[in-house]
């Protein structure tokens, strides 16, 4: 998925996307208006005064008074006669185009200064008071100021409202995202509906019932495995021991030879059906959660050990550990597993008076397992192949069946381990090594407090 | 020493009965736990070999029963069903040991013996091993009845092996066992009271260093 692709389908970010813009738009066209209209009333406001005084002067000169010769500071005004002589006030000063009323207003220019005018005309004379326009405060700086300010904040408050908005209203999906990430993958839990928005609990449902027929399906594989486990082992237990008896008992010494590849046909049965059994358990789809917790490395190498000690002796290896308290996050079920087939390889293929050795330990924070031999190694060219289902190193020892490694392959990923195929100390024999994600911190340092 | 094996399987049983007279055990056969109940009511057993999957009332119900009504003889559970969910339920319940089918006559065999040591032990405070006999309460060993001469130190490896034979005893429980609360004792130490105590035993058990981990006891096969 592309960055774009997942920007696209944010729902915080459309929300955002679909409110913040627009209402941007909106303030700023809110601001544009009230400047505007603000700027018509206080025009209003000072042509209302130019006007009164047109007005008292108009109401003197009717009176009969003298014709009024000083204005306000700042205001110019002449008075002329309808015939356009100048009675008083600045001669030269240009009247408003007249109009239906007898008091206009205009707009002017004398020499250089921008003026503002307002003629009032009765029957006696024409007056008309202006004002430099630069000296009225500009009202639109002064209402742009305030209101740009008051505006800005609002605009600031109103994102700012529309930003937490989005995250509360949004917060029941994140905290289901979180319930989601916190499981592992193979959780089949149903996800708790309680917190979840109406409008996502059809997904959740569905989700839910997924997880359902998921988990019923590994539950089936499961008790398919151990069913036919037992269907399996019984009878062969009973052939197997039979085997052992009868070539124990002197009166079958004649027939020794050919008791003893029936008994090894009948091993390599045992052996495959068990192999078979344990792939079917490593399978991703049939080991959920249950069985996941804490293990100790260390004593799953000591079983291992214990286990195998005789069949070493045996075959006459110098079987042994180096281990230190190791723990990390595993099935020990599994771990058994996958230990039990690196053991079974070193010592099927390692020839008499050879070593085995089984490590486990902390490599670096992380957990590793290791089980080294100095047989005759898996050549660089068949490493990569021996992990495959039922491969077997041509001209390698009779016996196996092939799955060894792709069960150790197999519970390795179950683990998000590393495996790693090398050959052994001075370039003989093999080591495989299987390095394990960190455990939390706190474990592993108190492991290695402990180790130390 | 007699023991009882309740399976239904007939080759299995009879794989077992045979396997286990060979190694010198007296054994009885049932194949339901109702004429188990009926073996046990009537004669002494040492040891019960018990199937779980049994016609009727299956092994672990049958278990229940001989622990609700007290009795204290071994139980090793058989078992083609390897869940790690039944081996705890069955040692919960009162199982001593627990073997996974199909296995090697020898094991079950070694397994058996080491049971019914462990239960002599509870009832007399004395191991027998091959040709030791370890009188744990009275602290004396016996090499075919002839009593042997141990330090303090070489006495509490004997017994520390001997109530772990069969199974690997790390060299730092070996330290343990051996340290007294004012006196620490080193790795190197130990490997000297252990040689020691192997030149004292002799052939007459197998006393098995296991490399990297610790020592092992065991009867000579």
């Amino acid at each position: 998925m592309t960055a774009g692709s997942a920007s696209a389908t944010s729902i915080r970010r459309r929300l955002l996307l679909f409110l913040l813009p627009p209402l941007t738009l909106l303030m700023l066209v809110g601001v544009l208006i009230n400047y505007r209209t603000a700027t018509i009333f206080v025009r209003a406001a000072y042509d209302q005064k130019l006007a009164d005084i047109a007005r008292s002067f108009a109401t003197q000169i009717q009176q009969g008074k003298p014709t009024p010769s000083v204005a306000p500071p700042g205001i110019l005004f002449s008075i002329s006669t309808p015939g356009g002589q100048t009675l008083a006030g600045r001669p030269g000063l240009p009247a408003a185009a007249s109009g239906s009323a007898p008091l206009t207003y205009g707009d002017a220019n004398l020499s250089g200064q921008d003026l503002r005018l307002a003629t009032y005309r009765i029957p006696e004379a024409v007056i008309t008071v202006a004002e430099n326009d630069a000296s009225r405060p500009n009202p639109g700086r002064f209402i742009l100021a305030s209101n740009w300010l008051i505006d800005f904040i609002q605009l600031d408050i109103i994102l700012l409202i529309v930003w937490i908005g989005v995250h509360f209203g949004l917060k029941p999906l994140l905290a289901l995202r979180r319930q989601i990430e916190a499981r592992s993958a193979r959780e089949l839990s149903p996800l708790d509906t309680a917190p979840v928005p109406a409008e996502v609990r059809p997904l959740i449902d569905a989700l839910n019932l997924l997880f359902e027929l998921h988990a019923g399906a590994a539950q089936a594989q499961s008790r398919f495995v151990a069913d036919t486990a037992h269907q399996l082992r019984t009878p062969i237990a009973g052939l197997l021991g039979s085997l052992q008896v009868l070539m124990r008992e002197p009166a079958a010494a004649p027939l020794q030879s050919r008791l003893a590849s029936l008994y090894e046909g009948v091993s390599t049965l045992s052996h495959s059906a068990n192999q078979l059994l344990a792939l079917a358990r490593a399978d991703r789809s049939t080991t959920l959660n249950d069985g996941f917790g804490k293990t100790d490395l260390k004593s799953a190498v000591e079983r291992i050990v214990e286990r195998n000690v005789d069949r070493a002796v045996e075959c006459g290896l110098d079987l042994g550990a180096e281990c230190s308290p190791a723990n990390v996050e595993a099935n020990a079920r599994l771990l058994d597993d996958l230990l039990g087939n690196l053991m079974d390889n070193a010592l099927k293929y390692t020839p008499s008076g050879g070593r085995v050795t089984v490590r486990c330990g902390y490599d670096a924070g992380r957990p590793f397992l290791e089980v080294e031999d100095d047989g005759p190694g898996i050549p660089e060219s068949e490493r990569p192949r021996v992990l495959e289902r039922f491969y077997r190193i041509p001209g390698s020892a009779p016996g196996g069946c092939g799955l060894g490694l792709a069960i150790v392959d197999e519970i390795a990923k179950q683990h998000d381990a590393r495996l790693s195929i090398e050959s052994g100390a001075a370039h003989r024999g093999v080591r495989i090594n299987l390095l394990f994600p960190a455990v939390r911190a706190s474990a592993a340092e108190s492991a290695n407090r402990v180790a130390s | 020493m007699r023991i009882l094996v309740v399976e239904d399987d007939f080759l299995v049983a009879d794989a077992i009965r045979r396997g286990l007279c060979m190694s010198g055990f007296a054994v009885d056969c049932a194949s339901d736990a109702e004429q188990a109940a009926a073996a046990l009511a009537a004669e002494h057993f040492d040891l019960a070999l018990l199937d779980i999957a049994l016609p009727g009332s299956d092994g672990l119900t049958f278990l229940r029963r001989l622990r609700n009504a007290g009795t204290h003889l071994p139980v090793m559970i058989l078992t083609a069903r390897e869940t790690l969910a039944t081996k705890v339920q069955a040692l919960d319940l009162g199982a001593d040991d627990f073997l996974v089918k199909p296995f090697e006559q020898s094991e079950l065999a070694a397994r058996c013996r080491a049971l019914i040591r462990r239960s002599n032990l509870k009832s007399s405070g004395q191991l027998t091993l091959g040709k030791l006999r370890i009188d744990i309460t009275g602290r004396q060993l016996y090499i075919d009845a002839e009593p042997v001469e141990l330090t303090n130190r070489e006495w509490l490896i004997v017994e520390c092996l001997a109530l772990n034979a069969g199974r690997i005893v790390t060299k730092e429980r070996l330290q343990q066992a051996v340290a007294s609360w004012d006196q620490a004792i080193t790795p190197n130490a130990v490997e000297v009271h252990v040689s020691r105590v192997r030149a004292k035993l002799g052939e007459s058990v197998v006393l098995r260093a296991v490399r990297g981990l610790g020592y092992r006891l065991d009867e000579p096969r």
